[in-house]
């Protein structure tokens, strides 16, 4: 009877002197791992936005919360004028990067997405872009 | 029929088939990039290469092979596979690959076949083409960087459109699409080479970046310009038409537009639509609540009641049957007015007048399908094709490829009269009756009189004195039509209609109807009378009896009375007389005196701004219906997107009216359909489910009849030029006015000239002209050119500023002098 009670003891007492498993989240901040999938980014190449506006990332998006208007530009060529991402309906699937065809989407390692408002969710070409 | 076996499969087909056919025949696909159904076998780009084991050794062309009693063909073994590869490899070494900005991925043949063979890697090293992209052009784009030089742009210009804007330039690595001295695109812009070009070599530039293919919603649907009834795939997404698709199986015209239907598509989504009804308030149209709107014409309507006869509507035949129906059935069933009209009154007249008394219905006796199996064609005015351009496609493959003579009798050159083998007879300004009358004279002086034809003596006596001259025309060539046209097999006469032709009256009708009967070309395939009604629904407006049937007053009676003030309520379906209506002034001011106007329109037309009331509509994008082709194929309408703004379809405006009125209530079009089915006798038997994507043309029971009709002399007017009016290529009526498409090729109104009276003037092309008739003066750009004989100026219609009915009065020819502004 007395010999479980000591041996649960032990084991607790044991952990007092082991390194903590658990994170002080936010004074300590985790290791993201390599392939992690938190916001977008839209990458950049000569002072404007890789992307082409070719549609695929909404058209391969499982959660349908990509918007891509095209426009042309004064050289004829496409690029999007609009570029908006729901990340409320977003579900961090990654198809988008996979379908690009330009290498113009990233997914960053933020994953604090919190918010107060429901229109903060919606990540325009701006917000997006800013994180080079 | 011979016989063959591909992949072990019997086959029967035509001798004429080839490979290919009789592949498609049996249901087994061969990949083709050159080919193209309606075109003539070219074999240019060697992915349809095939094994026939009577000439094992080496591969060979589907699409130009015709096939041989016994052939026994292997469509795809491992050595045709990697030959296919190879020309896919040699195609995508020059082709940019820039398929995630090309409009044409997700729709391109190329992009399909290298998928299908899992070209995924390039033996071949080479660089790309480096042409100058065409950017300058508002319809078509033309980037040749892309292209795989299969030559369908130049042969469909070539065989159908019969243009030939473009043809191949240089040779061997270097040949490349081009235009006349590689010049900037200038055409007819029917847009058929972008519809055929297998990749985005050639775009629509209003279409440039709007979509991606696979995103598009696509609706099948009848155009709504013009009577021939070409069948369209909307492509819509996000509640807007964004464009048109091609689809080569799609009606008799096999997938064929025109500008105004493949370009002139925008109006439907055009910023300039009306979204909520508008009510004039302290003398200004202001914005109103649909009640507030209806229950002020449903009063005014319900008060006419009692009055019938100063109660009188105007319809658009661009409406659908339903539509049409339930509009008659209000104004003469509920309100008991038989004050109904449309286009004018004088623009139906050659089929509720003209057929009606000539052959017993209020239609054409042939239909389309008759062009191509007639031997000869006699075409009144060479307007037909600028009226009705995919039946111009029609009579081209007819001449070009069928071997079908053609006769033009017109008041002017063009592009008809360019066939090869027309002859054409240009005639005196409205002397279209005194040129069938001598026609029939020749007919029967030359003894072609088909047996048994009654009525010949009467016909006789009102024919003996029209002679060629009173046409402005040669015995000789009189003579020389009607022994061609009485001794060919079978003979069809086209007639085009509509506002721009106020001759192509009843008598025009009953005088070529006179011809047909004369020579026994009536009642036959390939033979008779093809009366073509302007608009989209100009058949079916007739068939709905939107026409004063008894003591009614007709359009120009209807816009009279509201100048004398006998018609008090207006009720106008879309139509637009201010422009469209002869003698604008005499209309407006009509128009501003009538008590109450009510327009239901997609845009705030001139009429819709003197209007009390004014109710947005749907376009035939938004709405569900049939509409009843030239050649009497009604066709299903297809909704493609929701209703703009606050717009209700005509339907549900008149069917609101119709219950506010007590008169018959309907749940839906569909139900007004039945209706029609069970009540006019054309449409027995019919129905909207019935109807499929195909169509049904009604049969009609000709009772041929010879009608005797007095050619109405034309006083020529010293000094002062003949001015006849007409359709321009690109437009149709009013509306195509806010087609982005057709106004970026025709945006202006303009008066065409003959070089030598623009030169007895001093008038250069371009030039601003005061054209001054005894009816009024307008301003419009002149057009020099041979196309006009001396003495006679065109004038197209559509055009709201610089309107040519201001100097009109519904007279055939207009007496003009033209001056330099």
């Amino acid at each position: 009877m007395i010999m479980p009670l000591i041996k649960g003891l032990q084991i607790t007492i044991s952990h007092m002197f082991k390194k903590p498993v658990t994170l002080q989240y936010p004074t300590e901040r985790p290791d993201v791992k390599p392939g992690f999938r938190g916001l977008h980014a839209l990458n950049v190449s000569h002072d404007k936005a890789k992307c082409v506006a070719c549609y695929l990332c909404p058209t391969v998006c499982p959660a349908k919360c990509i918007t891509v208007e095209a426009g042309e530009d004064a050289n004829h060529d496409k690029y999007a004028a609009k570029y908006e991402i729901d990340m409320l309906r977003c579900i961090f699937c990654g198809y988008c990067v996979e379908a690009c065809p330009v290498d113009a989407i990233r997914m960053t390692e933020q994953f604090e997405l919190a918010n107060y408002s429901r229109a903060d969710f919606t990540y325009t070409k701006e917000r997006l872009l800013e994180k080079k | 029929m011979v016989n063959l076996t591909i992949n072990g499969k019997q086959v029967a087909v035509e001798k004429d088939a080839t490979i290919y056919d009789a592949a498609k025949a049996c249901g087994i696909k061969i990949p083709i990039l050159c080919h193209d159904k309606k075109l003539h076998p070219f074999g240019g780009c060697r992915m349809c290469l095939v094994e026939v084991e009577q000439m094992k050794g080496r591969l060979i062309p589907a699409c130009t092979t015709p096939v041989t009693e016994g052939m026994i063909v292997q469509t795809t073994t491992d050595e045709i596979v990697k030959a296919r590869k190879l020309v896919l490899e040699l195609l995508l070494l020059k082709h940019p690959i820039d398929c995630p900005v090309c409009d044409a991925a997700g729709d391109c043949d190329l992009q399909n076949l290298t998928y299908e063979y899992k070209v995924n890697m390039n033996r071949f090293v080479d660089e790309k083409f480096n042409h100058e992209i065409d950017y300058e052009n508002p319809l078509i784009e033309r980037d040749m960087n892309r292209c795989i030089h299969c030559g369908k742009c130049a042969r469909i210009c070539d065989e159908i459109v019969s243009y030939g804007a473009y043809t191949f330039i240089n040779r061997g690595i270097e040949a490349k699409m081009g235009t006349e001295f590689d010049g900037p695109l200038n055409c007819e812009f029917c847009g058929s080479c972008v519809s055929v070009c297998p990749v985005g070599a050639l775009n629509s530039r209003p279409f440039k970046f709007k979509a991606r293919w696979w995103a598009l919603q696509k609706t099948k649907s009848v155009c709504s310009y013009c009577g021939t009834g070409c069948q369209l795939t909307l492509g819509s997404k996000d509640g807007k038409v964004l464009t048109t698709i091609y689809d080569e199986n799609q009606g008799f015209h096999n997938g064929q537009l025109c500008t105004r239907g493949r370009f002139g598509y925008q109006f439907v989504n055009s910023d300039k639509r009306l979204t909520t009804p508008l009510v004039r308030k302290n003398g200004k149209l202001q914005e109103a609540t649909w009640e507030e709107a209806l229950a002020e014409v449903t009063s005014r309507l319900s008060a006419g009641k009692s009055d019938p006869a100063s109660v009188a509507a105007l319809a658009t035949p661009r409406l659908t049957n339903e539509e049409l129906f339930l509009l008659e059935k209000v104004f003469r069933g509920t309100i008991g007015t038989d004050n109904i009209d449309h286009s004018a009154g004088f623009a139906h007249e050659a089929l509720t007048k003209g057929a009606v008394a000539s052959f017993g219905v209020a239609a054409s006796p042939s239909e389309i399908a008759d062009i191509q199996k007639s031997n000869l064609l006699l075409v009144v005015k060479s307007d037909a094709y600028e009226t009705h351009p995919v039946i111009g496609f029609e009579i081209n493959l007819g001449v070009k490829r069928k071997g079908v003579a053609i006769r033009i009798v017109s008041d002017k050159k063009g592009k008809l009269t360019r066939l090869p083998g027309a002859k054409t007879t240009v005639h005196t300004p409205g002397s279209e009756v005194a040129l069938f009358n001598a026609l029939c004279k020749s007919v029967i002086d030359q003894g072609l009189v088909a047996e048994g034809v009654a009525g010949l003596d009467a016909l006789k006596a009102a024919v003996a004195d029209a002679t060629a001259e009173k046409a402005g025309v040669t015995a000789e060539e009189i003579a020389a039509i009607a022994k061609d046209y009485a001794t060919a097999e079978k003979a069809l006469i086209i007639l085009p209609i509509g506002l721009g032709y106020p001759g192509h009256n009843a008598a025009l009708a009953s005088a070529a109807g006179n011809l047909a009967i004369l020579t026994g070309k009536i009642g036959k395939e390939g033979s008779g009378l093809l009366i073509m009604g302007e608009k989209n629904n100009s058949q079916g407006a007739v068939d709905m009896g939107i026409y004063p049937k008894g003591t009614g007053l007709a359009a120009s009676a209807i816009i009279d009375g509201c100048a004398n003030g006998n018609v008090k309520t207006l009720f106008v379906a879309g139509e637009n007389p201010v422009v469209s209506y002869p003698n604008r002034k005499k209309v407006e001011k009509a128009l501003e005196n009538v008590e109450f106007m009510v327009v239901a329109d997609l845009f705030l037309t001139e009429t819709a701004a003197l209007a009390d009331v004014v109710l947005p509509a749907c376009s035939f994008a938004e709405k569900n219906g049939t509409y009843t082709s030239l050649g009497r194929r009604v066709q299903n309408v297809r909704k493609a997107i929701p209703a703009v703004g606050l717009a209700k379809s005509d339907f549900e405006i008149l069917s609101a009216i119709s219950q506010a009125l007590g008169g018959a209530r309907y749940n839906n079009q569909g139900e007004v359909f039945t209706e029609i089915a069970a009540t006019v006798p054309a449409y027995k038997g019919l129905s909207q489910a019935g109807l499929k994507d195909e169509g049904a043309v009604y049969p009609v029971s000709v009772a041929a009849k010879l009608v005797p009709v007095q050619a109405k002399a034309v006083a020529p007017a010293a000094g002062k030029l003949a001015m006849v009016t007409g359709s321009a290529l690109y437009h149709c009526g009013t509306m195509s006015r806010f087609g982005e498409g057709p106004m970026y090729v025709c945006p202006d109104a303009y008066a065409e000239l003959n070089v030598a009276d623009a030169s007895a003037l001093k008038i250069a092309e371009g030039d601003q002209v005061t054209v001054t008739s005894a009816t009024g003066a307008v301003q419009v750009a002149a057009k020099v050119g041979k196309r006009v004989p001396q003495g006679v100026v065109f004038s197209p219609y559509h055009f709201g500023e610089g309107s040519v009915n201001t100097i009109t009065d519904g007279a055939e020819v207009t007496y003009v002098t033209v001056a330099k502004k």
